[in-house]
């Protein structure tokens, strides 16, 4: 069975780093990037089964990252992380398909529940 | 009656009074002048008569034809006189004399003419004697008269004055007060109304001028009282409403600020957590080593601390986060006995009574259920902590008019001091210590109803209890 494919993108490098060493050494394929643009690039070489991506981020927010991506890999699977609950109203009018969202600081057992949810749900997608 | 028709009156009594008195003066006047011409006339008797008297002597004397002459011409002009006053003669002397003195006036006369014949000049003498004496006491007596009519007028005439001076500063003085009492009311009543006592009010006295501006000034003072009243009453409900404003826009900081702070930590702290994660991680992967299992202790403290951190933080930003309210139909009975499921075994384990007043028939309101039922599971868990074993906790609700539901949760614990009532809401405000309570969940409570367009009201008495009133508007709109 192969390796779930996780892109962690936030700008904060200690914590993204970090996140994803945590989730490599559960078993999972999980990289980190720090800024939009090396995360379009790391979609469009690598696509990965689920991107962690933090709400906000400087220049493009997590939203406006969502959005592009969805527009050249329209069934990656998003989970947002964000520092505050007000995220049904940031995603209003936003397809809800292939979505979910975690509070920081992150319990990670509940992390892991998510990243198996949406791997198991894209795995579905494909078949 | 007016103060004109009093006036009117008082004047027209004085004019009576006036023609009155000038009239029994004329009369007096005129009886005296009477008088005065009888007593002349009377005197004109005496003296004709002294000169009729004067002419016989001295026809005694010289017995002369002129003389005699003088005598029957003074005698003719005595006569005429005595019948001028012929009437009050008799008024005065009585008709016998009357006759008596006319019989003998007729006999001198007669004797006049026969003065030669033996005798005559005697009898003329006596009769002359009867006569004199006659005129005498007449002119006294007419003296008399007028001297007592004239005291007669110096007394009326005082008298009169009495009267008048009497009955004049009675009525003078009537007037003046009737007049001038309701003005000195009206001036002191003023005088208390300058000074700010509105209390004081005019006795209406009689129905002139005065009564009339008397109604028309309590009047003025009963509007002037109830304005004042509603005035303050108005400002009073300002002052509160102001209070109640400044006590939102505090807490709405509070909110902002702790927000604020919250964000700015939960970055450092999603670091944190990754950190010890990491390490926890790799440590449990590693073999045994030396002081292994007192690290994995030592990260599950930091993760402990982080995870009660994240939960103020978490709170915290509950406060200030935007509208994300999920509308839907609710029953509030059914909600408050869902949170009171979740709580039962507190109840149990404390033994605390409860009691539920539901309205049937409440109205079914549209409103955000998870966090109403987040709203009612902070006061009732604030409420059991404040009684202790054996308290009640009596939960109500109620609708408070046709847009508003009330649930109230009254608690028999000790009650929140005065001073304390007002910070209840603020964050980190706490009874319960450290351990127990982060202070955040009446703050968050507050936060959840202002955004439902409701509002908590505390209420509490020490050593009686505490009342939390949840006011939720039936229809929310955004």
């Amino acid at each position: 069975m192969n390796k779930t494919k996780v892109l962690v993108v936030d700008d904060g490098v200690e914590f993204a780093s970090t996140l994803a060493e945590r989730l490599q050494l559960r078993g999972y394929d999980a990289t980190a990037v720090y800024c939009a643009e090396d995360t379009f690039a790391a979609v469009k070489s690598e696509p990965p089964d689920v991107i962690l991506l933090d709400l906000k981020m400087p220049g493009m927010s997590g939203i406006e990252i969502l959005m592009t991506v969805r527009t050249f890999a329209p069934d990656i699977y998003v989970i947002l992380l964000t520092g505050h609950m007000d995220i049904e109203k940031e995603i209003e009018g936003i397809r809800l398909d292939n979505f979910d969202y975690i509070m920081k600081p992150v319990d990670i057992k509940e992390l892991t529940v998510k990243i198996d949810k949406a791997a198991e749900k894209r795995k579905l997608g494909r078949e | 009656m007016k103060i004109r028709d009093k006036l009117l009156l008082a004047f027209g009594f004085y004019i009576f009074l006036a023609v009155v008195l000038s009239f029994f003066a004329y009369k007096e006047m005129q009886a005296i002048t009477t008088r005065i011409t009888i007593v002349e006339a009377a005197n004109d008797i005496n003296n004709k008569f002294l000169d009729v008297r004067r002419y016989e002597k001295n026809f005694l004397l010289f017995r002369d034809k002129d003389s005699l002459q003088e005598l029957k011409k003074n005698l003719e002009a005595f006569k005429e006189n005595f019948d001028e006053i012929g009437a009050e003669i008799v008024r005065e002397m009585g008709f016998d004399n009357y006759r008596m003195i006319k019989g003998a006036i007729d006999e001198y006369e007669y004797l006049a003419d026969r003065i030669n014949e033996r005798g005559s000049i005697d009898k003329m003498r006596s009769r002359a004697r009867d006569i004199q004496l006659f005129a005498e006491n007449l002119s006294k007596k007419e003296r008399e008269n007028i001297n007592a009519l004239l005291v007669r007028s110096k007394v009326l005439l005082l008298f009169a004055m009495f009267i008048i001076l009497t009955a004049g500063g009675v009525i003078n003085m009537k007037l003046a007060v009737s007049i001038a009492r309701p003005i000195r009311d009206l001036e002191e009543i003023t005088k208390r109304v300058a000074g700010g006592d509105l209390s004081g009010r005019i006795e209406v006295r009689g129905r002139d001028e005065l009564s009339s501006l008397g109604v028309s000034f309590n009047q003025m003072q009963d509007r002037l009282q109830d304005t004042m009243k509603s005035l303050e009453l108005a400002i009073k409900r300002l002052h509160e409403k102001q209070e109640q404003l400044v006590e939102a826009e505090k807490l709405a900081s509070l909110g902002r600020i702790a927000a604020g702070v919250a964000h700015e930590i939960n970055n450092p702290l999603a670091i944190v957590n990754e950190k010890a994660g990491l390490m926890q991680d790799i440590i449990e992967m590693s073999g045994d080593f030396q002081n292994k299992e007192r690290f994995l202790s030592l990260i599950h403290g930091i993760a402990g601390s982080v995870n009660r951190c994240r939960v103020i933080t978490h709170r915290l930003l509950g406060f200030a986060r935007k509208m994300d309210i999920t509308v839907e139909t609710m029953d509030l009975n059914e909600s408050i006995k869902e949170v009171k499921g979740f709580l039962e075994k507190e109840f149990l384990l404390k033994s605390i009574r409860l009691e539920l007043n539901l309205m049937d028939g409440l109205p079914k309101i549209n409103s955000d259920k998870g966090q109403l039922e987040q709203v009612f599971l902070n006061i009732m868990k604030n409420a059991i902590d404040a009684v202790e074993g054996g308290g009640l906790i009596v939960i109500s609700t109620a609708a408070k008019d046709e847009n508003t539901v009330q649930v109230s949760i009254r608690d028999s614990g000790p009650g929140i001091p005065k001073d304390k009532l007002k910070q209840i809401f603020e964050p980190f405000f706490t009874t319960k210590g450290r351990e127990k309570g982060t202070g955040l969940g009446l703050f968050v409570s507050y936060g959840i109803m202002k955004k439902l367009d409701g509002g908590i009201i505390v209420e509490s008495e020490v050593n009686k209890g505490t009342t939390f009133i949840v006011e939720i508007p039936v229809r929310f709109r955004v």
